[in-house]
């Protein structure tokens, strides 16, 4: 049983299209059995054409984007009577296999992203697998027995948000705490107490994240100040040609705030999930692969 | 002397004579192989036979004769003498089999040694003059060109040591030739016009029939002629053209110059184009020159492919204007024939554009000359309309369509052609507005697939717009899309175009729904295709440039009226982008800080307006959108440590939501989404603008018009005094000891939101609440430290009875229900027990309802991969149904305590 997790595709706000090779990956009919849009998705008829291609069973859930009634396709006969359908909504909840398996776009979390705001939500809904979007960061971790799934954005699409990682200099340092980064997003040990369960799956996506973006990163971050040094020296050379605009080439994912395409394929069976995580970094797809299993 | 009355008997008559002839001839009978032969001829005779059975029985006659030649040549002189032989068959009977046994004997005779070549060649030509009949004209004539095409070639060999004998022979030779193909065409012409006129069309298909035979003497003279040049350009091109010209036949004409082009080299064409071009200007009117032109172009074209693959550089042909010819021509044509139609000048058009592509493909100056050729055309139409079926020619005319070139380069010649081509647009404007919309369609598509790499970054187009006119031109050229409207109505009733005051009030008034339109969609595709390609630019690649192409988009996408509403959010993206872009370029370039600071102020005041223009244009439809576009601004000037224009943003954002957004289920989120925004904040700080935006935020939220949103966005609120770390910033729980937080507010945002629960008359909503309260409060506990000063565990455990208390009542509420939905479930497991899924699925209840972060009643469906039914309103819930949402709630939050409790000591003092 299939389970496919798009999110966050702005599509076409912030973003053309889906990478051409993750097109050509979603295009098996009849493989996929379920598929989950999990907010900001539905601004695009050529894109939701496409999704209802790979399986009628389409689930929507309402990104910050989204209008809270689903939009009316153009090119379909019956636009003009206007059909109410039922809202979009915030959350919903699907079964699959043994698992509930709880939907939200997340931009009714609070605080942001935050595991604990959202192990409430799950506790809440009661689901064993939480599906959550609008970080445009791929994701997954378990918490307190708990699966966690953010299938970051599939389009790699611009994102508001404070960057995940990246060049620190260019964030007033003033407000900064100063203090050693450790884990793109740290477990906070001391609340969580010793039995630390919140496994960093995701981490190994952020990770790969950083080497699309060559000269940032979490190494950049952690010698930030060597970094500002070299800048020193190099406007003391009083010699050497200034650099201009055109010499500075910055990278897209720099812009976008660290994003790349991604998304997630469930595989249930049972009680067991299996979880493919899909990449695309530098022209191509990575895929990662973690289990988890219901107790 | 007659011949057979069918095919079949014809055939057998010939295979009968066939082997009398051979059986005479191996008993050296000579002349009764003759007489035989003579026979076998009279079939020829037929007048009734049609073309392709006459060429039938020609083919076994020719093997046939061919068979009596080798013997003829074999015993010369010894049996008898091939002059006599050629005297002696003059006194046949019939004058076709005379003919043709007279041809057999000659050319037999001239294999042999030391014939009198010219004098029997010539006399042979002379002789085939007495067959007038157009069919058997032809026959013997193509009889005659096949049994001495190997006597010319051994003849030019012959006289290939000297180089004057050369040339005479070589003159002999075409003149030859020439000769016999002047006098099959015009028996091929004058077949045309032969019986009675209600047969014409099947003269025609006749005609085309024999086309092969004429044809077959230029086949012969191109391999006389070899690479010989001068003898083709002075001696064999214009005597074949005047025929071709004098003939006046349109068939004869068409098929001639095609085999013409064809059968000789492409080189000879280039060198002799003035000459081809001004014989095709003087041909039969009713002939259509555009496909003649096509073949011509097609085959200079595979010249031009031939020597850019090779080695061998370019010659001095391509300087000389090869174009400026042919559109010379082309224009010509038009002056002098200005009854062509439309679609005979976009055919001849068709190919000065193939030829400018493939010789010339940097031109853009030759594309906008070929299509100022059809302008002329289309506007000397005057007011008459376009015919529908010449349409799709103009159509296919615009979009380069069966024009074979790459689709990189055919993307590339789009950009030029609508930047720079100003006959190619105006050409495009003056299109019956669905068809212009469905070619910038076409175009659009074409930018988007070309730019944005679909294939590999090999196959991108590298053309790049390069100054803003260029962007003007295309924008300008996209105005019908940028104007043009989705009919909800069909096709008929709805008029796909706007009219200027239409434009203001045309809107679908329903705020709820969104009519995705796929041209708007690609308009706003399309932003980002220019925004990337300008990277690439070496002009337009700066930050400001960009800002200045953006705002000409914007401009342009806001004639669009309401349609803003589909392309703007693609430009406030871009102006977003390049805020961050420009925040980058000052973090690198110190020294133009106050530059950059400068542009990213700009660029926030253009998104301010990109949301003001959406708010006056698109009405209530989009407002929540509007105040979203606020709010992230406001993150991204925060992230800028620009506090100011965050703020502001904010602000805009507070007014949107005080003065526009009155549907509550859209109060509530948005009220949220601010409360997560302004929690990541952290420029805000100074001046206390965040303790402002907070409060305002706080205190909307629990003016909500319902009471359960209201005790949601307040508990919610509490996290606004309780920052989290951002790990960019090197923030970390545990670690930070400055974070912003206030406990007692967290505190007094809780007691606030308990206040709302508690005062809720739905009992199952109110308890449901507090457990969501409870739950919040276990979170800030976790967090542990400041918060227990507050957040007590006395208060927790306060809570927690408070909880108990309710839900035993709720319990009484709903006991006599329970009693009787227990018994339905009975029931219905025994009447279904086949079906084991849905006795498994009922765990306790019919359908397990939960309840969703902004209070929807989540109703779980019995089926796997169904979606539940989520809706703000339960119809017709059972309560018993409705009071496990809390009970289930409790539950697993008690569940968690307990198991944390058992790792946990801090989770030992709360008493659930």
């Amino acid at each position: 049983m299939l389970l496919l997790t798009l999110s966050d595709a702005h599509i076409p706000d912030r973003s053309i299209d889906l990478p051409a090779k993750f097109k050509k990956l979603l295009s098996v009919p009849d493989k996929i059995s379920q598929v989950i849009l999990l907010g900001n998705c539905t601004r695009s008829s050529e894109f939701l054409n496409f999704v209802n291609q790979i399986s009628p069973n389409v689930t929507i859930i309402r990104g910050e984007f989204d209008t809270a009634f689903p939009p009316i396709m153009a090119s379909s006969k019956r636009a003009n009577e206007k059909v109410r359908k039922d809202e979009i909504p915030i959350n919903t909840i699907i079964r699959q296999g043994d698992f509930k398996i709880g939907c939200c776009s997340g931009y009714t979390i609070v605080p942001k992203n935050d595991p604990l705001s959202l192990l409430t939500l799950a506790r809440q809904l009661d689901v064993d697998i939480m599906l959550w979007g609008g970080t445009h960061n791929v994701e997954a971790y378990t918490l307190e027995g708990k699966f966690f799934v953010n299938p970051g954005s599939c389009t790699g699409a611009f994102n508001t948000d404070w960057p995940v990682m990246g060049d620190l200099s260019d964030i007033d340092v003033s407000e900064k705490v100063d203090s050693k980064r450790e884990e793109v997003m740290a477990v906070d040990k001391h609340a969580l107490s010793k039995n630390d369960e919140k496994q960093e799956v995701g981490k190994a996506a952020t990770d790969r994240t950083s080497e699309a973006n060559n000269s940032d990163g979490v190494g950049k971050v952690l010698d930030d100040t060597e970094g500002n040094a070299t800048n020193d020296k190099n406007n003391t050379k009083e010699e050497e040609p200034e650099i201009t605009e055109r010499d500075i080439d910055l990278s897209e994912f720099d812009i976008n705030g660290s994003n790349v395409p991604s998304f997630c394929l469930l595989d249930i069976q049972g009680s067991v999930c299996t979880l493919y995580i899909y990449i695309f970094v530098n022209g191509d797809v990575k895929v990662d692969k973690v289990v988890y299993k219901k107790e | 002397m007659s011949y057979s009355s069918s095919l079949e008997k014809a055939i057998s008559s010939i295979k009968k004579q066939t082997y009398l002839i051979q059986r005479s001839l191996n008993k050296r009978d000579l002349m009764s192989a003759l007489k035989y032969a003579s026979l076998m001829l009279a079939e020829l005779r037929n007048p009734k036979l049609p073309p392709k059975q006459y060429y039938e029985i020609y083919t076994l006659i020719f093997d046939s004769l061919s068979n009596l030649s080798l013997y003829l040549i074999d015993n010369h002189p010894n049996h008898h003498h091939l002059a006599d032989l050629y005297e002696l068959v003059q006194y046949a009977g019939n004058v076709l089999p005379r003919l043709y046994l007279m041809i057999t004997v000659g050319a037999s005779y001239l294999q042999c040694p030391n014939p009198p070549r010219d004098e029997i060649l010539k006399d042979m030509m002379e002789m085939c003059r007495a067959i007038q009949n157009p069919i058997r004209g032809l026959f013997i004539r193509y009889y005659l060109s096949q049994t001495t095409k190997q006597i010319l070639i051994q003849k030019l060999k012959d006289d290939s040591d000297n180089d004057s004998n050369l040339e005479v022979s070589m003159n002999f030779n075409c003149q030859y030739i020439i000769t016999n193909f002047i006098e099959m065409n015009k028996l091929w012409v004058r077949l045309q016009h032969q019986g009675p006129l209600r047969e014409r069309k099947q003269r025609t298909k006749e005609r085309k029939e024999l086309q092969i035979l004429v044809g077959s003497q230029l086949v012969a003279l191109s391999e006389i002629i070899d690479d010989n040049f001068t003898i083709y350009k002075e001696k064999v091109l214009p005597v074949i053209l005047e025929q071709i010209t004098q003939c006046r036949d349109v068939i004869a004409q068409e098929y001639l110059f095609e085999i013409l082009f064809q059968v000789f080299p492409d080189e000879f064409h280039l060198e002799t184009l003035p000459l081809l071009l001004d014989a095709m200007l003087h041909l039969n009117p009713e002939l259509s020159h555009d496909k003649l032109l096509w073949s011509l172009v097609e085959r200079l074209n595979v010249f031009i492919v031939r020597q850019n693959e090779g080695l061998n550089a370019v010659d001095g042909m391509k300087e000389d204007n090869l174009f400026k010819i042919f559109w010379q021509f082309v224009s010509k044509l038009n002056e002098e024939r200005p009854d062509l139609s439309l679609q005979q000048t976009i055919g001849l058009v068709k190919s000065l554009l193939n030829l400018s592509l493939k010789w010339y493909p940097e031109s853009v100056e030759n594309l906008d000359h070929s299509y100022e050729l059809v302008l002329q055309k289309y506007q000397d139409l005057g007011d008459d309309p376009v015919p529908i079926d010449s349409e799709c020619f103009l159509s296919d005319l615009i979009l380069l369509k069966n024009i074979d070139i790459h689709e990189k380069d055919r993307t590339n010649t789009f950009l030029k052609l609508v930047s720079q081509s100003d006959s190619y647009r105006k050409l495009l404007s003056l299109q019956r507005l669905p068809l212009q919309q469905d070619i910038i369609n076409e175009l659009l598509d074409a930018f988007t697939m070309g730019f944005f790499g679909t294939n590999s970054e090999a196959n991108a187009s590298k053309e790049i717009i390069n100054s803003k006119v260029q962007l003007e031109h295309i924008l300008s050229m996209c105005e019908p899309i940028i104007k043009s409207r989705i009919s909800l109505l069909t096709p008929k009733e709805g008029n796909n175009n706007i009219t200027e005051d239409e434009a203001q009030d045309d809107d679908e008034q329903d705020e709820t729904f969104i009519i995705l339109d796929a041209n708007q969609e690609k308009l706003a595709k399309f932003t980002h295709v220019i925004i990337n390609s300008l990277n690439n630019s070496e002009i337009l690649y700066t930050v400001e440039k960009q800002m200045e192409c953006l705002l000409i988009l914007k401009s342009w996408y806001y004639k669009g009226g309401s349609n803003i509403k589909y392309t703007y959010p693609s430009i406030i993206t871009n102006f977003w982008k390049l805020i961050r872009k420009s925040n980058k370029l000052k973090s690198r370039l110190p020294k133009k800080k106050s530059y950059y600071d400068d542009v990213i102020k700009k660029l926030f005041k253009h998104i301010s307006r990109c949301t003001n223009d959406l708010f006056n244009l698109c009405g209530n439809s989009y407002t929540d959108a509007i105040y979203k576009f606020n709010l992230q601004s406001a993150s991204l000037a925060d992230q800028l440590s620009l506090n100011e224009i965050s703020y502001d943003f904010f602000s805009q954002a507070f007014t949107v939501f005080e003065e526009s957004l009155s549907d509550s289920k859209t109060q509530f989120q948005s009220l949220v989404y601010m409360a997560q925004t302004l929690q990541k904040t952290r420029s805000l700080y100074k001046e206390s603008y965040y303790d402002s935006l907070i409060v305002r935020c706080t205190l909307h939220g629990s003016k909500l018009l319902k009471k359960q949103d209201q005790c949601r966005a307040v508990y919610l609120c509490s996290h606004l005094w309780w920052a989290t770390e951002i790990s960019i910033l090197g923030e970390e729980e545990g670690v930070t000891r400055n974070f912003h937080r206030d406990g007692k507010r967290v505190l007094e945002c809780i007691q606030r939101s308990l206040r709302s629960a508690d005062s809720i008359m739905d009992n199952v909503q109110s308890c449901e609440l507090m457990i969501e309260i409870f739950n919040r409060c276990l979170y800030y506990f976790i967090h542990g430290d400041e918060s227990e000063n507050f957040l007590t565990i006395k208060y927790i455990n306060g809570l927690i009875e408070l909880i108990k208390t309710n839900l035993k009542n709720l319990r009484l509420e709903g006991d006599d229900e329970d009693l009787m939905i227990d018994t339905a479930v009975q029931q219905l497991s025994r009447t279904n027990i086949s079906n084991s899924q849905f006795v498994q699925d009922i765990d306790d209840t019919l359908n397990p309802i939960f309840m969703g972060e902004d209070g929807s009643y989540i109703e779980l469906s019995k089926l796997k991969g169904t979606p539940a039914n989520v809706s703000s309103k339960i119809s017709s819930a059972k309560m018993s149904n409705l009071i496990r949402i809390p009970i289930r709630h409790y539950n697993g939050t008690r569940e968690y305590v307990m198991n944390q409790s058992e790792i946990d000591d801090r989770f030992k003092v709360i008493n659930i």
